[in-house]
């Protein structure tokens, strides 16, 4: 967990619940936030961080954006004061798949399931390390949860997720790894199987 | 709903109706009051007698200068460079109801650096003051809402100084200075009191000596202005001089209810009116001797299908320097071309300077904090509590 303090704060957490949480940051980064990326926020006063994937990312506009839209040659500057200067929030949408249990003397470990307690308001969100996403990913329970969302696009989260897990890893372990989410799919679908046949051929390596 | 909207039908009918009866009656009096105007020219020695006698009689129209009245002035070229800057203040007055005693004043600043590629800087800057000197007036009872005002009014002509002085150091570009509101405060309309309002109007026009030196231009700027200054100076040109008198300068005459507004409305966009002198006393008695006599025009802003007109105080050091006067003509145009009408530097200070409700209760709840950190036992009046009860909409069975 040593890394948890480390890591760049990538928002602010606006509201949450067991389930999820969402947090709020200005102009995205290129790399940070995105759809499918596994990121943190701490719970129970620091003693355990919540785990979850980017399901969500909303940019809201307000009546002055509006009017300003159908402005022709829009001076840069004006655009520059939009996105830097006025806050206007961007809300970023989080499933919660697991937390850290337990800390130093016996370390963390990861549990994959809801956590005890949401973070809370205005908590820094950072993104999960490499090394916590192997974590994360070292089983597939996580990828019950987010099959069972009535909120989040289930498919493309589980593609997204599963593609951003087998990175983290050696060249090496990408394809076993993917063939063991496929066959962790094939048992969570076996009912489904056009459906699982599409997650299967987007899993795969090119 | 305490409004029972449904006894007001007829009545909302009718003020619809009544608008559109005054709008038809006004657009029989422009094209005879526009010629009117186009007629003058440039004012001759016999109107700027007729003005010079009105004065006497504290007329408030427009004096001419020495530009056609009716003539329009196009869109000067704009620099490479230039930085528009725009101050708006905000206050919460001290409210005997709420939690403490205070009062607050909240001023939104930007400086947009027009031609270069970059965000603007943006400020917002809250004081709170409560003191007892600050909220009691030396022989007894609560600071008034003028004193206030006054307060706020000197605090953004003093953002405005500052960040043109900040902008002359950083660079030779020249910068235009806007205000949301005219520069000449009407405190004579608001208290009898001479010695002091001549000590508030001192002490704004200092800001005004600070913004001269700066080499920055300034500009009040005033939206849908129901003046009719320059329609009293028609009214003026009609009259004889033996016919001047406190009771012919009151009214119009032929342009009754003629506002300065329509009179102007043959402008394009992007043009401007002449300048005109504002004949106000004030101006002739507090800012004219310390070299700052007030000067308006009108100008049309924005764009094609999107514009407004707008009345623009300037002073004089402004008005008569071609290549200031032009910068603020310019500035006001490009910057209501991307908000529709009215300046965009000039919106974006109003959000940043704005005290919301729900901020105003966050403020009054770290208020309360303090308070109940000093072991007090801080409450709103139980009449504050009352409206907070009923204000939010009575329930009541459909």
């Amino acid at each position: 967990m040593d890394s948890l303090d480390t890591a760049v704060t990538i928002g602010r957490l606006l509201r949450s619940s067991t389930t999820g949480f969402v947090f709020g940051c200005s102009v995205p980064e290129p790399e940070v936030p995105r759809f499918g990326d596994f990121v943190k926020a701490p719970a129970q006063r620091g003693r355990t961080n919540v785990i979850g994937l980017i399901y969500d990312i909303v940019i809201e506009d307000d009546p002055f954006v509006r009017q300003m839209v159908a402005t022709r040659d829009l001076d840069e500057a004006y655009i520059l004061d939009q996105r830097e200067n006025r806050q206007v929030p961007i809300d970023v949408t989080v499933l919660s798949i697991g937390y850290y249990a337990g800390g130093e003397d016996p370390p963390a470990r990861i549990i994959c399931g809801l956590p005890p307690q949401p973070p809370v308001t205005l908590d820094s969100i950072r993104s999960c390390t490499p090394a916590e996403i192997l974590d994360c990913t070292s089983s597939f329970d996580y990828l019950r949860l987010v099959m069972n969302s009535a909120e989040a696009p289930v498919d493309e989260l589980i593609v997204v997720s599963l593609r951003k897990a087998a990175a983290v890893r050696s060249p090496e372990d990408q394809l076993p790894f993917l063939r063991s989410a496929g066959r962790e799919l094939a048992k969570l679908m076996s009912r489904d199987l056009p459906r699982l046949e599409n997650l299967l051929r987007r899993i795969r390596p090119a | 709903m305490a409004l029972e909207l449904n006894k007001l039908t007829k009545d909302v009918n009718a003020l619809g109706q009544n608008l559109a009866e005054r709008l038809a009656a006004l657009a029989e009096q422009l094209p005879a009051a526009q010629t009117a105007l186009v007629g003058i020219g440039v004012a001759d020695e016999a109107l700027l007698r007729k003005v010079a006698a009105a004065r006497q009689h504290r007329w408030a129209g427009a004096i001419p200068t020495a530009e056609a009245v009716g003539e329009s002035f196009p869109l000067p070229p704009a620099p490479a460079r230039y930085n528009v800057i725009a101050a708006d203040g905000s206050q919460v007055y001290p409210d005997r109801h709420g939690v403490a005693l205070y009062y607050l004043i909240n001023i939104g600043s930007i400086v947009f650096r027009s031609g270069l590629a970059q965000a603007p800087s943006t400020s917002s800057e809250p004081e709170v003051h409560y003191e007892e000197e600050d909220l009691y007036e030396d022989e007894g009872g609560q600071k008034p809402k003028v004193k206030i005002d006054a307060e706020r009014d000197r605090a953004e002509l003093a953002e405005l100084a500052r960040l043109a002085e900040m902008e002359a150091l950083a660079g030779p570009d020249h910068s235009v200075t806007l205000l949301d509101n005219g520069l000449l405060l009407y405190l004579s309309l608001q208290v009898d009191d001479q010695a002091l309002i001549r000590e508030l109007l001192n002490r704004y026009i200092d800001q005004l000596d600070r913004l001269a030196a700066s080499g920055a231009a300034v500009a009040g700027v005033v939206d849908r202005p129901r003046a009719a200054s320059v329609v009293r100076l028609l009214h003026l040109d009609s009259l004889a001089p033996e016919q001047i008198t406190d009771e012919a300068l009151r009214r119009l005459g032929d342009w009754e209810r003629l506002t300065d507004g329509a009179l102007f409305d043959f402008l394009q966009p992007g043009e401007r009116s002449a300048l005109f002198v504002h004949a106000s006393p004030a101006n002739e008695i507090y800012y004219a001797p310390r070299g700052h006599s007030l000067y308006f025009f009108y100008v049309i802003a924005g764009r094609n299908g999107k514009s407004s007109l707008l009345r623009v105080e300037v002073p004089e050091w402004v008005a008569r320097d071609p290549e200031r006067l032009n910068l603020v003509h310019l500035a006001l145009v490009e910057q209501s071309r991307v908000s529709d009408g009215f300046p965009y530097v000039l919106m974006r200070a109003h959000e940043l300077a704005v005290v919301t409700l729900s901020e105003r209760r966050s403020f009054d709840e770290m208020v309360m904090g303090a308070l109940v950190r000093q072991k007090l036992r801080p409450g709103i009046s139980q009449k504050a509590q009352g409206k907070a009860w009923t204000g939010a909409g009575r329930r009541r069975y459909p």
